[in-house]
């Protein structure tokens, strides 16, 4: 049976029990939270979620943005009113506890492919309580706290871009004449590409968290959107046009823009990069990345562990210890006073 | 009694001063420590993490030449001369940063 309805729920349902089905990371399957059965999740063997759309920054575009006021479904399980808020369109009913999943309608911000879920809660909680752990001068408390939090899985929008600059340059430098410092400066033309900028679309994930989560990013992995790999678990829809995602995407390849000029000089001391670039062969997607985000407070202030749900990589923000920081400090700088203290009575230079 | 003493007070004076203004350099190298070891290399978040260690060496050699001094007074009793003797050494530091600043 195929449901057609805007919120997939029939095609949730276990065909063995009719029981409720989520999404399993570790079998990458289905499964009947009553009777445990698995389903195999088809996807539409046609489809091609890895493929780019060509983006021409001068010509008009139609794209409408998606409403993001509450809309109320009913479950078609229980009976019960469910709203999907914001830009959520993935719920799990109150009621019944059973998933729902908004299908793409006919808005423009469509998602064109996911890669879903392989790390599992338990390994996810692992992760995150490990970095805790591991941070140096960390309040004595974090790792309690951290351990009090659970993690929630979400499919979070991303963007990736692909983009080929043609630059002209100059940078200013600085060198040794002698005993003197001389300013100059050197002009160039470099052409660059760059391919996949992986760009969160929502403020679950940093441009820092995504540089500590996501390391390597293979189109190959993508699956079509499908609600089966989604049931169970929260799910973002794109919220910006692509100009504002790329206008949101200009500081991160301004700096590695700016680093890849520095390489291509050849220069060293450079203490100034000014730069013209003709950006042309623009290509886009639109995909939801799976994450794991364990949220804690310290102190008031919210702050948030991220498991990559692809490969376990964990990253997050963290608080410091002022106590933590002055002894540390106190105790490296007794060290170097102390290195200087007997290179100064021993005269050396 | 109180002038042999006097190169001692000041250079535990310099620890203090030198880990009060250290807490921001350590929690920098704490960040740039998390950076190398669990940021995607030559991503911005990595770039822009990395960038600023010089405040790091800035403390660093700022400590060891004011306790160059304390120990060259300590050793010869002549505060004056250690602070003649330590011009050379500050030529040399000042050369030093301006070319790792750079990079």
């Amino acid at each position: 049976m195929t449901d057609t309805s805007p919120v997939a729920q029939a095609d949730l349902l276990c065909t063995n029990c009719a029981g409720q089905c989520v999404y399993r990371p570790e079998t990458g399957a289905l499964t009947c939270q009553s009777c445990a059965t698995e389903h195999t999740i088809a996807i539409d063997r046609n489809a091609d979620p890895a493929a780019e759309q060509h983006y021409h920054p001068d010509l008009p575009h139609t794209e409408q943005p998606v409403f993001a006021q509450d809309r109320p479904f009913q479950c078609g399980t229980c009976g019960g009113e469910v709203i999907f808020q914001g830009h959520s369109i993935s719920e799990n009913c109150p009621y019944c506890d059973g998933a729902m999943v908004e299908r793409p309608g006919n808005e423009s911000y469509t998602t064109l492919g996911l890669i879903p879920f392989s790390v599992g809660r338990d390994q996810a909680q692992i992760n995150a309580q490990a970095w805790a752990a591991d941070r140096w001068a960390a309040p004595s408390d974090l790792g309690k706290r951290v351990s009090q939090s659970r993690v929630a899985g979400i499919y979070v929008p991303f963007w990736t871009f692909d983009s080929k600059e043609d630059v002209d340059y100059t940078v200013f430098y600085r060198v040794m004449r002698g005993r003197q410092t001389v300013t100059k400066f050197h002009d160039g033309l470099m052409t660059t590409e760059f391919d996949d900028l992986l760009m969160p679309a929502s403020p679950h994930v940093t441009p820092l968290i995504r540089d500590g989560i996501l390391h390597e990013f293979r189109p190959s992995n993508l699956r079509p959107f499908e609600p089966a790999y989604l049931a169970g678990f929260a799910a973002e829809r794109h919220h910006q046009s692509v100009r504002e995602g790329l206008r949101l995407n200009a500081p991160d390849k301004a700096i590695l823009l700016r680093n890849r000029i520095k390489e291509h000089s050849g220069k060293t001391g450079i203490f100034e990069v000014s730069y013209v670039t003709d950006t042309t062969g623009i290509r886009y997607r639109r995909i939801l990345l799976p994450v794991w985000i364990l949220h804690y407070e310290h102190e008031g202030t919210p702050m948030k562990i991220v498991t990559c749900g692809m490969q376990g990589r964990t990253f997050g923000e963290r608080p410091f210890s002022k106590t933590k920081l002055l002894a540390l400090a106190a105790l490296v700088s007794s060290a170097v006073t102390a290195f200087g203290f007997v290179w100064g009575a021993l005269q050396f230079y | 009694m109180l002038d042999s003493l006097a190169p001692i007070v000041a250079t535990a004076l310099l620890i203090c001063i030198a880990a009060s203004l250290g807490t921001y350099p350590v929690k920098k190298l704490i960040q740039i420590r998390e950076a190398k070891r669990e940021l995607n290399r030559g991503s911005s978040g990595y770039i822009l993490t990395i960038s600023g260690w010089i405040i790091i060496a800035i403390w660093l050699i700022a400590t060891w030449f004011f306790a160059t001094i304390t120990g060259d007074w300590w050793a010869t009793g002549d505060l004056d001369g250690a602070i003649e003797r330590s011009a050379r050494r500050l030529e040399l530091i000042l050369r030093l940063l301006v070319a790792i600043a750079d990079d």
